[in-house]
């Protein structure tokens, strides 16, 4: 296997400072950036072609080249922490595990476009990742990583752990701001974007945990090294995937970029199917990726690659379904959890998630209508691309793909008057 | 009107205040700090906040009322919040569901009449890769089976 | 002036315009609900959104600024099957509540739903519902009508200044209202209604009261206070009904505040003197010849003062300046109005919002008009006359005689000699002058009840009776 970056580091024993400074190379990255100027640490994020972690894919040396050099504002460095893609739980073990390699990117990260305050916005439900991110933000701060005129710099950088309180909208970058400034977690109208006004009015960028662990990395070895690490031209450096369900290894594994299809990372990476079971469907990039059949397993697992046969990369979390689960009802819980987690503003997410999720449920629980597969397809059409934000989209994509694809599992409840399963 | 929040509550929030730019920010701290002290966020609890922060009451609730981990609602002493997303789903997470269920007797959404525990279905908590999870009041437990989750009920009992 | 093309039509606008103040003004409508011109923009409704050349996605009118040669259809297939689904949407939830809901007929989701929306309805799902709390005595409200636009959200926190109406939950399960059946505190409540765009804010006053097609619409001015504001009175067979708020940019924008909006009661209410009326066993209704011989012999060899209300127009206190020499000679005259303010350098605002100390509206019409203002009754005055357009405060008389000319109820006159009925505000055209120096015309909507007589014609008749001596 290729060089990883982190998996040999994700446990106990990694995340005193001690272990970080030792074994970690850390903050080495920190002083060696602290002797560049903030544009070529830019400069060189830009040359590793690393992409943003969260979701997006944005490339992040671009991201951070928005912010505008003159602005007399305060600017901000906001870590999404949210981590709430269904089947993602990568950023969780860097932040109890290495959470030095987070404090350091963003210290590097802030000192590269200009800002002294950074918050790490953490999902509410990851109470003690955030007791032991404190743990780590404390022992920087004992050390002068964190505060005024860190390691004789000159530069001030200001470290705030903000807790989230269940939301998955929340992981939407201008739903955290209107979080982190205390009001309703709902998205804001874009333009203006973060970069230009963000928290508090200021120039703001976002970047999720994983994106920002990077960073130390790139700084010690350049931007050269990192992308040469992906296997795929746009993508530079490794990718932590996460891998769940009906698989025998379910799991954290760091892969090259682009180096894997996801039939590999299924049956070679992670043990193949549980229980030897046939394999039915994969969700490739959390839940709003649309689903892929098991006929659809042999493309390499990286975002363009995986955007031109109609799905995403995301979050790069791997949900494998064996013949063992209704498909049905599995897209039905889906759409229960954007309907759920809708904030409501729009009129296609707030009324037409909720409908979906009601005719799905009519469906599985034997009740469903010839008329109800085009139904549902026409109100995931009226829903993608015409909301506020990309929820909609994320609830529109997977009905759609789950009923063109599995058209025979939803004939079969509407003829057969119940969940063939059940 | 006299007040129900703990001289902690307070140290603690004048603490966090330097890291602000606006009171405001301070919002979802305070409900957490505050719930820790009083379990559940009755009205009089939002209003003292908003008095602390500066804002009108309805403000604190607009916002509290918006994430699912503030609790407008009596909760009992133990709260079971069990994950149904995908992959918890898909390893077995309604079945205990089912099971909870039945030991507790009180469905989803209610609490034991004894007050002890209360009983809600959960979205996915992060912890995909030893599903089925739940979360007990803080704590996360992982590749929960039915007889572990029998055993923690009986040790809380 | 720059330039963009919409549906094929050359449009001219202003660097910053969004689309839809500039299809606006090019004559074309994009519907909205969401949107509001006196409020910030949240492109949450979806319903302007356009096609715009070179954008994949649709792009919402509200939230997009024109930029030169830019190329916006409205009506293409892609967005007006978007209109028509934003319409579906929207109307799922809805309760077919049109035959009992006050809004019809003025109502946006009514009118964008026949102009934009589909012919059927193919939801067959359990609707949602709320239970709604009191909000007050000034807004009823029906929570199962919201269509979740949140300008009464953005109303009240931008323009009331009180962050008193908030969404609650999330989802498809929030909920717009005050928290714990409080009662809306603003001063501005009626503007609640005016700006929702479903009948699920409605006026109390209002309610069930008179079909909105029914009314005749006049355009006036508040008698309010010195402000000013635009407003619209509408009756039906010469009741009034209800004032709503008439756009000025330069005064009240599109607001009005409740006490402007509701103070029009007064003209139609049974306490009205509308008859001429005098002393005979307390005061009792009789004729306008008994009534002006009543009048005459209560101030007939007396020094008389004459107060005149700057809740009157410049046309009336004009007229007072020239005739009350020659009917009450020797007699002193005065504005009065409001409890406290003496002169227009005493008017000043009231509130951040509209309002003003002045609770008449022509107090800077007559100091123009060379009236000072009373402070107190000068020596020897044995008769009052009070002239009054129905709106200002009749200062404490000491039990000196009186004579009312013009609008009063009868609680406010049991003592007075005798009382010739006039016109109120709605019942006459006039000019009256603002706060700033702003002169502006009210506008007759109804006639006048009774045997309610214009001033002019109350000094002609008293002049002949004089002169029939």
């Amino acid at each position: 296997m290729s060089e990883t970056l982190y998996v040999q580091h994700l446990n106990e024993e990694a995340r005193p400072l001690a272990y970080y400074l030792s074994k970690m190379d850390g903050y080495t990255a920190l002083k060696k950036a602290f002797t560049m100027a903030p544009d070529d640490i830019t400069a060189e994020v830009k040359k590793s072609n690393l992409r943003g972690r969260g979701g997006a894919g944005f490339p992040t040396g671009m991201k951070w080249g928005f912010i505008p050099k003159q602005s007399p504002k305060v600017k901000y460095l906001v870590c999404n922490a949210d981590e709430s893609e269904p089947g993602t739980f990568k950023d969780r073990d860097l932040m109890r595990y290495t959470p030095h390699l987070l404090i350091e990117g963003m210290v590097i990260g802030g000192f590269a476009i200009g800002s002294s305050i950074g918050y790490i916005y953490i999902r509410g439900e990851y109470t003690r990742e955030a007791k032991l991110l404190q743990i780590a933000i404390d022992e920087a701060y004992e050390k002068g990583y964190l505060g005024k005129n860190i390691l004789g710099s000159g530069f001030t950088f200001d470290l705030t752990v903000h807790r989230g309180a269940g939301a998955y909208i929340c992981g939407e970058e201008t739903g955290l701001l209107n979080s982190l400034e205390g009001k309703r977690g709902e998205p804001r109208v874009k333009p203006p974007f973060p970069a230009q006004s963000g928290a508090f009015g200021g120039p703001t960028i976002v970047n999720n945990v994983e994106t920002l662990t990077n960073v130390p990395f790139i700084i010690n070895k350049g931007g050269e090294w990192f992308a040469k690490l992906g296997k795929v031209e746009k993508s530079g450096g490794t990718r932590l995937i996460s891998i769940s369900g009906h698989v025998k290894k379910p799991g954290v594994y760091e892969i090259a970029a682009g180096a894997m299809t996801v039939r590999q990372l299924i049956y070679d990476v992670a043990g193949g199917i549980l229980n030897d079971r046939k394999l039915k469907a994969v969700i490739p990039g959390g839940s709003s990726a649309p689903v892929l059949t098991a006929d659809e397993i042999d493309v390499i697992y990286d975002i363009e690659p995986l955007a031109k046969v109609g799905t995403m990369m995301g979050s790069a979390a791997l949900m494998v379904v064996s013949e063992d689960y209704c498909v049905v009802r599995l897209i039905e819980r889906i759409t229960k959890f954007y309907a759920h987690e809708s904030c409501g503003q729009c009129t296609p997410c707030r009324e037409g998630c909720k409908w979906m999720e009601d005719v799905l449920h009519r469906i599985e629980h034997g009740h469903g209508r010839e008329e109800d597969l085009a139904l549902l397809l026409d109100i995931a059409d009226n829903i993608n691309g015409k909301t506020l934000c990309a929820l909609g989209d994320a609830a529109a994509g997977p009905v759609t793909s789950f009923v063109k694809k599995f058209k025979a599992d939803f004939e079969a409840h509407i003829r057969g008057k119940r969940c063939p399963s059940a | 009107m006299a007040k129900i929040l703990s001289p902690k509550f307070y140290d603690a929030m004048k603490k966090l205040e330097p890291r602000y730019p606006t009171k405001v920010a301070l919002l979802l701290p305070a409900l957490h700090q505050a719930q820790e002290e009083t379990s559940w966020l009755p009205s009089e609890v939002l209003e003292e906040i908003g008095e602390y922060i500066g804002i009108h009451p309805a403000q604190v609730r607009e916002v509290a009322s918006f994430y699912t981990m503030y609790n407008l609602k009596p909760v009992g002493k133990y709260h079971l919040k069990i994950c149904t997303n995908v992959a918890c789903c898909l390893m077995g997470a309604e079945a205990l569901v089912e099971h909870c269920e039945k030991k507790l007797d009180i469905k989803l959404g209610e609490t034991t009449a004894d007050k002890r525990f209360t009983l809600h279905e959960e979205e996915c908590l992060g912890a995909c890769g030893t599903a089925p999870a739940m979360m007990l009041n803080d704590d996360y437990h992982e590749s929960l089976t039915p007889a572990g989750l029998d055993e923690i009920i009986r040790r809380l009992s | 002036m720059p330039k963009c093309m919409i549906d094929g039509r050359e449009a001219e606008f202003k660097p910053g315009q969004n689309l839809i103040e500039v299809a606006r003004s090019a004559g074309i409508e994009i519907p909205y609900f969401c949107y509001h011109p006196g409020l910030t923009v949240v492109a949450q409704c979806r319903m302007c959104t356009v096609e715009i050349d070179k954008m994949a996605k649709l792009q919402t009118a509200c939230s997009t600024p024109a930029t030169e040669g830019m190329v916006v259809k409205t009506q293409s297939e892609r967005a007006k099957k978007n209109q028509a689904s934003v319409m579906e949407f929207l109307l799922i939830n809805h309760p077919l509540d049109c035959p009992i809901c006050d809004k019809s007929g003025e109502c946006d989701l009514q009118d964008n739903s026949y102009k934009f929306g589909d012919l059927y309805q193919r939801y067959t799902e359990e609707r949602r519902t709320y239970v709604d709390l009191d909000m007050g005595p000034v807004i009823k409200k029906n929570m199962n009508r919201c269509i979740h636009c949140t300008r009464c959200i953005r109303f009240g926190d931008e323009i009331a200044g009180i962050h008193e109406m908030v969404a609650v939950q999330r989802g498809n399960d929030t909920e717009i209202t005050t928290v714990d059946g409080r009662p809306l505190e603003t001063d501005y409540a009626g503007n609640y209604s005016d700006v929702c765009p479903t009948g699920s804010l409605t006026l109390k006053d209002f309610r069930f009261k008179k079909r909105a097609w029914f009314l005749k619409k006049t355009a006036t001015v508040c008698e309010g206070c010195a402000k000013g504001c635009n407003m619209e009175v509408q009756q039906d067979a010469n009741v009034v009904y209800r004032c709503l708020p008439r756009e000025n940019l330069e005064i009240n924008k599109w607001w009005l505040c409740d006490e402007g909006r509701f103070n029009y009661h007064y003209v139609n209410d049974s306490r009205r003197i509308n008859i001429p009326v005098h002393q005979s066993g307390g005061l009792a209704p009789t004729n306008w010849s008994a009534a002006l011989s009543s009048a005459r012999a209560a101030v007939k060899g007396k020094k008389v003062t004459v107060l005149i209300g700057s809740d009157l127009t410049q046309e009336e206190a004009q007229l007072a300046k020239s005739q009350v020499p020659t009917l009450f000679p020797g007699a002193e005259m005065f504005h009065y109005g409001t409890p406290g303010v003496i002169s227009a350098a005493d008017d000043a605002p009231a509130d951040k919002i509209l309002k003003r100390k002045s609770k008449t509206s022509n107090l800077h019409g007559l100091e123009r008009l060379g009236f000072k203002g009373f402070t107190a009754m000068p020596a020897g005055t044995q008769a009052v006359v009070v002239l009054r357009g129905g709106r200002a405060t009749v200062p404490d008389l000491k039990g000196v005689t009186a004579v009312g000319v013009g609008v009063f109820s009868k609680p406010q006159v049991e003592s007075f000699a005798a009382v010739l009925p006039g016109l109120s505000f709605v019942e006459k055209d006039g000019t009256i002058v603002n706060f700033e120096g702003r002169e502006q015309k009210l506008k007759k909507a109804i006639s006048a009840p009774g045997q309610s007589k214009p001033l002019s014609d109350i000094f002609k008749l008293w002049a002949s009776a004089e002169a029939a001596r």
